[in-house]
């Protein structure tokens, strides 16, 4: 069973907050969940939707067909009308817009009720929920579980209003002849959380013993600092939103420096200015994380959408010669693991570690077992590789040169000693140097980092299917994962192998070679969400492999897996998804058409802001002349 | 007692330089307070200025250009036990980290920023810097700078420094002084140090200098805001006072920061998880 569940509206009206809210419902009810938002670069104004899909079993991608749309305006209606079938039950409120249409109806009188009560916009999801809940067959006692924790702080005044707002909600449905059973509820022994990417990344970043947070807000890296700000008074990190990207990235490598493990977040024009900094890690051999999460550019690009388009800048990036690593998890399992393992790698070879993650992974929660993540945090030990507060080197050299190219690291503090990150050359002492023989030990010695990573901590790429079996191989990276494995479930007539890296750079030759001759004769197909085939590209140089077909996307929407499966069952040669994507209309080409009615919708969404905006105005000046 | 000293390298800056002085004055006045190279956090900025890292010894980083405060401020933040000291040049600091100098005044970060300002860019041979007077002819400005000077002292004050002040190379015993009251402020200190370039700065020199500085009289007061803003703008008619020009005493960043009660990098690592993850249920 896969329940796809969507509400639409204007930004503005609470659309995020019920969607997280309905995710929670459905995992308290015994459910596995994936979400996503599309939300414009606008606080208030745009359309924003969210939708989960509810399913028995774990999940990891959206899916096309909607088979619940809860309309708030007009809008969300005309907007995605194309994706729903005929057994789709559509909320809508009859005050606000008719439709004839092949589906379900389930009108809910919204304006009506919103009058009786003397509620704004906002507080109409609420209602909008809990009929939701009684189409879907659950209990109304989860989602007022749920708001007695959420209002907890705001008094019982707001709790008991709330409460009676889901009551409307949920018997006004009932009144309605659709009934399902898809949120029927079912004893939960192991409870599930909800998470997004970067909620994975900052509870590894608390698990990896991070105790300096540094980042400038920038979308969709932004809720990591939000969270990590929050948390810091109760676990002791220390989180800044310093002036700038720069001082953002020098900050950190002074941290760093002092002996505090740090990390910083941001997008691709924060990364841009950081990128000079994480040249000064490479040669000062200074450890540091940098979450780098990916949206749409070039430059300001499409700051609230996903693209995968960052990829070759952030392993090329710094000036100079040293070596990096980029890791790129699938999901918030996967984003946990190499969180974790990230801190320990920046560690133990000294330099910039990044983790890459996109708008899509960033923002779309997924289900997973909280055992599981807590056993991940807890049973994690600390490797801070050669990093050590006493030595017994006399003189110290922090610069020594070593067969792994890896030297002592002395925090600094101990008596009697001193030395310098100098982003000049430099000697093994530390001091600056210009002499020929001490450039090319250094050198060497920096890049012996990259053997000793291939030996000690990389790691192959993950299969999933029998690769052996197999006549497709699909060969992808980072939070394309999901939706391709949820192709894979599709694709029943086909055997196919998903490779799947996450380690994604550097790549070693020789071992990566091995394992695509086992591919030899199969249909190859490279999935991206970018227009370069920037992996395919980087895996191109490191190893020689070649992959001629290829499925991209770069409209600034994650892959869907029915995009795959078409795609796969549609023909061989390579096309980039909006040419190809026949069996459903395409969204891209939806959304151009539908700019035009955005534009006249513009004039409603003003009037019912304004609507809006007096009532509170009505509602203040009532007070205030009482 | 340890056996290390703070001399490092003999310095490569051009004989009758500036920096000498500085570097004399930064050494004593750390020897004078009790420090030791074990004992401190510097941070250079790239330039003549940023070149005594390999003179002058501490637990240190040489880092980018403009970007010594950020990096003194992670340092700090990390180990708030370690005096730290920024020493950079008027490029680095009030050019290219500019605005990293702004927001360490509103910080009110404990660490003082020592700048070298002779009006030059020197390591790069010559070109025009953010403090020249206006007019001043140089390689990247062959009809004179179009801009008019930063004023370090005026900005300093206006964005929040707690402790502002301003030298002259040529008088290290009064910098000596300055330099003791600067490092024992707890605060954001700023220890501005007027300075020749005898090989590219050919207006600014020491006898300019002479000519042009004044001490503060024995009875300025320094803790008042405004008059502090006064003295400053004297530079507007080449005017330079030397000495304590503005101090207040207030609570440092770190110290506003409740989880830094114990340094960040000697406290025990935070292992209880469970109360997080159960957010997300």
């Amino acid at each position: 069973m896969k329940f796809n569940w969507k509400i639409g509206g204007e930004a503005g009206f609470g659309i995020m907050t019920s969607g997280l809210v309905f995710s929670k419902i459905a995992t308290r009810s015994g459910y596995h969940i994936f979400d996503y938002a599309e939300y414009p670069s606008l606080i208030r104004g745009g359309h924003n939707t969210y939708e989960v899909v509810v399913s028995n079993d774990e999940i990891t991608a959206q899916k096309w067909e909607i088979d619940l749309l809860v309309c708030l305006n007009k809008e969300t209606f005309d907007l995605h009308k194309y994706r729903i079938h005929e057994k789709t039950i559509v909320i809508f409120d009859p005050e606000v817009f008719e439709f004839e249409y092949p589906c379900v109806k389930a009108p809910i009188g919204f304006t009506k009720i919103k009058k009786e009560e003397k509620i704004d916009q906002m507080m109409v999801n609420t209602i909008a929920v809990g009929a939701s809940i009684a189409v879907l067959g659950g209990e109304l006692s989860v989602f007022e579980n749920i708001i007695h924790q959420q209002f907890d702080k705001k008094g019982a005044e707001v709790i008991n209003f709330n409460l009676k707002l889901a009551k409307i909600g949920f018997e006004e449905a009932k009144k309605s002849t659709v009934q399902l059973d898809i949120l029927k509820k079912k004893d939960v022994t192991q409870p599930k959380m909800v998470v997004t990417g970067n909620e994975a990344f900052s509870l590894a970043t608390m698990g990896a013993d991070c105790r300096y947070y540094a980042a400038y807000p920038m979308t969709p890296a932004s809720s990591v600092l939000q969270i990590l700000a929050a948390w810091q008074y109760k676990n002791k990190m220390v989180v800044r939103h310093p002036e700038d990207e720069i001082s953002v990235i020098n900050s950190a490598l002074g941290a760093s420096y002092a002996g505090a493990r740090s990390a910083v977040g941001t997008s691709g024009g924060g990364f841009a200015l950081m990128v000079e900094g994480i040249s000064y890690a490479g040669i000062a051999e200074i450890p540091i994380v940098v979450f780098l999460s990916m949206r749409p550019g070039p430059a300001t690009g499409m700051p609230t959408w996903t693209e995968q388009g960052d990829l070759l800048f952030a392993t090329h990036a710094g000036h100079g010669e040293f070596q990096i690593i980029v890791l790129a998890p699938g999901d918030p399992e996967e984003m946990v693991d190499l969180t974790l393992k990230a801190f320990d790698l920046a560690d133990i070879y000294q330099t910039a570690v990044i983790v890459v993650s996109d708008k899509f992974l960033s923002e779309s929660h997924k289900s997973v077992m909280k055992e599981e993540i807590d056993k991940k945090l807890q049973n994690h030990t600390i490797d801070r590789g050669k990093i050590t507060i006493d030595t017994r080197q006399s003189p110290y050299l922090r610069y020594k040169h070593e067969d792994d190219g890896i030297s002592e690291m002395l925090i600094p503090g101990k008596k009697g000693v001193y030395y310098q990150a100098n982003s000049y050359e430099h000697g093994e002492d530390s001091h600056t140097t210009e002499n020929s023989e001490e450039r090319i030990k250094q050198v060497d010695k920096r890049n012996t980092k990259t053997q000793t990573y291939f030996k000690n901590h990389f790691v192959q790429p993950k299969i999933f299917g029998e690769l052996k079996e197999a006549s497709i191989v699909i060969i992808s990276w980072g939070a394309n994962k999901g939706p391709i494995i949820e192709a894979q479930k599709m694709l029943t007539n086909q055997k196919t192998a998903y490779i799947h890296f996450t380690h994604v750079y550097p790549i070693p030759q020789e071992p990566i070679k091995q394992l695509f001759s086992r591919c030899d004769g199969k249909r190859m197909i490279l999935v991206e969400n970018n227009s370069h085939g920037q992996f395919g590209q980087l895996l191109r140089m490191q190893t020689g492999i070649e992959i001629k077909e290829k499925l991209l996307k770069y409209d600034g929407r994650p892959i869907w897996p029915e995009e795959i499966r078409n795609y796969i069952t549609g023909g061989s040669s390579s096309k980039k998804t909006h040419e190809r994507f026949n069996g459903i209309k395409s969204k891209v080409q939806d959304d151009i058409n539908t700019n035009e009615r955005i534009k006249v919708n513009k004039e409603n969404i003003k009037t019912q802001q304004e609507e809006d905006i007096l009532y509170k105005l009505e509602k203040f000046a009532a007070v205030t002349n009482n | 007692m340890s056996d290390i000293t703070f001399d490092g390298y003999a310095p490569t800056w051009c004989p009758g330089c500036g920096d000498w002085g500085i570097r004399v004055g930064i050494k004593t006045a750390l020897e004078q307070l009790g420090y030791d190279p074990s004992t401190i956090f510097l941070s250079f900025d790239i330039g003549c200025s940023g070149n005594m890292n390999d003179f002058l010894n501490g637990y240190a980083a040489h880092g980018l250009h403009g970007r010594a405060i950020p990096t003194a401020v992670g340092m700090k933040t990390a180990h708030h036990e370690m005096k730290t000291i920024v020493i950079g040049g008027d490029g680095g600091i009030y050019g290219e980290g500019g605005n990293h100098f702004i927001h360490a005044c509103r910080g009110n970060h404990d660490i003082t920023v020592i700048v070298h300002d002779n009006m030059v860019y020197g390591l790069t041979t010559g070109q025009v810097a953010p403090t020249a007077k206006q007019g001043f002819k140089s390689k990247s400005t062959p009809r004179g700078i179009i801009e008019i000077p930063v004023n370090p002292l005026a900005l300093a004050i206006s964005q929040g420094a707690t402790f502002v002040s301003q030298g002259f190379a040529g008088d290290v015993r009064s910098l000596i002084e300055i330099m003791k009251a600067a490092i024992s402020h707890k605060g954001f200190s700023l220890v501005n140090i007027l300075q020749p370039c005898v090989t590219f700065n050919k207006i600014n020199t020491y006898q300019y200098f002479l000519k042009n500085t004044h001490k503060l009289k024995e009875d300025y007061k320094p803790n008042d805001k405004k008059m502090a803003l006064m003295k400053s703008m004297e530079v507007l008619e080449e005017k330079f006072p030397i000495g304590i020009l503005y101090k207040e005493d207030k609570a440092a960043y770190h110290e506003r920061i409740p989880q830094l009660e114990t340094p960040l990098v000697s406290r025990q690592r935070y292992a209880d998880f469970e109360p997080f993850t159960s957010e997300f249920v």
